[in-house]
């Protein structure tokens, strides 16, 4: 599902060039629930990004559910990130003047639906993080656990085939956190989303299939 | 997805009320004074009735005789000669030391002698303006603003006739004593402007005339047709009218089969003026026209410049500067606080990116968002420009003008709310949409 060849990459200012990845190769096949831990300033972030589009890599190439999307820009990847990837954030970025449902709904306004269409789906991807009776909330309105909810079901919303979670829990109690756990390993089961997650929290790797440790840029397991 | 933003460009202005508040009275403020201007505008240059065909018009109001000073100039040379003699040598130089010059409105005769049967004119029309008759019933007296006019003035001029018709040629020539009022002077003097009036008579100065219509009063402050009652120009004072001078008290209107035949009216006129033969009895050598469209003639007169295009770009240039600054003050403002509230929002339009939203779907958000908070400024000014209006007409306040919420100045403004929406949008959308999404997630 998520292939990374060679990939390197590199911050340059007028006088400092830093190494955030160097030649790291990584394979993650369709349903596999892959987490990544390192040091912070590993490049665990830099990673994520790469893998989401965000970022672009100095060298190598990235493979996305079978396509070479390295040199995807613009509204290329724009769609493309709208079709495959789900994106949650250690801080949930919800949008706090928008209700729960229509912050669910977000990412299929950018898609060919109708309103009552999206509405539904939303809705759907609500009642899979257990918070059906909180759609017409504010973000404001709900605890940490619950908005980290709401971000899971709006990264899933419109059934990616990959669900980047960067710390998902890292703003969460460990009681919260795995709750959200229990959610990403169902999702991943039930519906064979490959999900990679960044983490600083072992115990929460460990619930993951497979560990990737990096140290400086590199693969270090 | 219009009302997803709708519904978001209207929890984001609740959220913040006192930039709202800001930036609405910013906006409404300046787009009631840019209605009250294209409203005057309009008011002023735009083609209304009577002045309908106002961009087929050629204004003649005066007429300029000049003559030039020459003096000659001795030099007398003395030289003390040998033999004692004084010897006196002299030259002499001409030179212009100076012109006179008389403007003023032009005769009856004039006009009708020398102004005739020009090309490209499909009307034309001679009245004298302005003068003040007293008119007389049951022993009050009334001051009426009096034009004379010949019958083709009724063609050149739309007026909005209420009750009854205007004189015609025959009328003219006839002297037929039938007077048009309008209906502030027909209510003034009989108590009403209704169809009753039409065939009652009405005394002016030591003449009495029949009433033969009743014209709504232009609301337009333009010297060629702001009477309170048109005669025709036969019943003026005979010495005035038939009076073989070339000043008088009279102007002209060229009605041009287009707007484009406008220029080559002028130019006859001009053509003419230069080479005109002067009549032996005046005192003057040569003649000038100033012929002008309204806006030519507008500015002309305000400027006091007889170069029309030079009238012009003093007067509108200033104006128009003054107008930009005038809108540009808001909208450097406003772009200021719109680049401040959605950098506010940079975690929001990253969310938005990396959900899938393409660079051009966060520039319509935030344009569209700007045009909804301009829109909503827009209602206000129209209200606020509504009440000013209204306090403006009911009080005077511009003398005769009368402004008015007219289609096309709705249309201005529709088109001002846009352009203002669009340009304080504009540049802080394209900041937006050209965010970086890790950074703005980090």
């Amino acid at each position: 599902m998520i292939e990374l060849n060679n990939i390197s990459k590199s911050y340059r200012t007028d006088t400092i060039e830093t190494l955030a990845l160097q030649h790291m190769n990584l394979s993650v096949p369709a349903g596999e629930f892959l987490s990544i831990m390192g040091p912070s300033g590993c490049g665990k972030s830099t990673l994520l990004n790469i893998m989401g589009l965000i970022d672009e890599p100095s060298e190598g190439t990235v493979v996305l559910a079978g396509r070479e999307v390295t040199d995807y820009n613009g509204s290329k990847v724009a769609r493309f990130r709208n079709e495959q990837l789900g994106f949650i954030f250690q801080s949930f970025h919800l949008i706090n003047d928008l209700s729960v449902v229509d912050n669910v709904e977000l990412p299929l306004l950018y898609r060919k639906l109708g309103g009552k269409e999206r509405r539904r789906l939303a809705l759907e991807a609500l009642a899979r993080v257990g918070l059906s009776n909180r759609a017409t909330h504010f973000p404001n309105q709900l605890s940490g656990g619950q908005k980290q909810r709401v971000a899971i079901a709006r990264a899933i919303v419109g059934k990616p085939n990959i669900i980047l979670a960067d710390e998902p829990t890292g703003n969460l109690d460990s009681h919260m956190g795995g709750e959200i756990m229990d959610i990403l390993t169902r999702l991943n089961k039930d519906l064979g989303t490959t999900i990679v997650m960044v983490t600083h929290d072992e115990r929460m790797a460990k619930r993951t299939h497979r560990l990737v440790r990096l140290s400086d840029g590199e693969r270090v397991s | 997805m219009i009302k997803n933003y709708l519904l978001l460009a209207l929890k984001v202005l609740r959220r913040k009320p006192f930039y709202t508040f800001i930036s609405l009275f910013g906006i409404s403020f300046t787009l009631m004074i840019l209605m009250l201007i294209t409203s005057m505008g309009d008011a002023l240059f735009g083609a209304n009735k009577p002045m309908s065909e106002v961009d087929r018009m050629v204004f003649l109001p005066a007429l300029s005789r000049y003559t030039q000073f020459y003096d000659t100039i001795y030099t007398i040379d003395s030289v003390l000669m040998d033999d004692g003699t004084m010897r006196y040598d002299s030259t002499f130089d001409t030179e212009e030391i100076g012109s006179n010059n008389s403007d003023g409105s032009m005769s009856y005769h004039f006009i009708t002698e020398y102004l005739h049967g020009l090309s490209d004119v499909s009307e034309a029309t001679a009245f004298s303006p302005s003068s003040f008759v007293d008119g007389y019933l049951d022993g009050r007296k009334v001051t009426f603003r009096t034009y004379y006019t010949d019958g083709n003035y009724w063609n050149v001029f739309d007026f909005n006739f209420l009750h009854g018709l205007p004189y015609g040629k025959d009328d003219v020539d006839g002297g037929n004593q039938i007077a048009v009022l309008t209906d502030k002077a027909a209510t003034e003097y009989f108590g009403e402007a209704s169809d009753d009036v039409i065939g009652r008579e009405v005394t002016l100065g030591d003449r009495t005339y029949r009433v033969g219509g009743i014209v709504a009063r232009p609301l337009k402050d333009d010297p060629t047709i702001q009477g309170d009652v048109y005669l025709p120009v036969t019943t003026m004072d005979r010495r005035a009218l038939d009076a073989k001078t070339l000043e008088g008290s009279f102007s002209a209107v060229f009605l041009a089969t287009s707007p484009g035949k406008r220029e080559s009216i002028k130019k006859q006129l001009e053509f003419l003026a230069e080479n005109f033969v002067m009549p032996p009895e005046e005192d003057y050598e040569e003649i000038a026209l100033y012929p002008g469209t309204a806006t030519e003639v507008f500015a002309g007169g305000i400027m006091q410049e007889r170069d029309y295009d030079l009238a012009k770009m003093m007067f509108f240039i200033p104006l128009f500067l003054l107008l930009f600054l005038f809108l540009a003050l808001p909208l450097i403002n406003l772009i200021n606080l719109n680049v401040s509230r959605v950098y506010e929002r940079k975690s929001e339009i990253a969310v938005r990116k990396a959900f899938g939203a393409r660079s051009a779907d966060i520039l319509y958000q935030f344009i569209f968002e700007n045009l909804v908070l301009t829109f909503i400024g827009g209602a206000i000014g129209l209200i606020l420009a509504f009440f000013v209006i209204r306090a403006v007409n009911a009080n005077d306040l511009i003398g005769i003008v009368r402004l008015s919420f007219s289609f096309k100045v709705f249309f201005y403004f529709i088109v001002v709310i846009v352009l203002f929406g669009l340009l304080s949008g504009l540049l802080p959308a394209l900041r937006m949409s050209r965010t970086n999404i890790g950074t703005a997630l980090r």
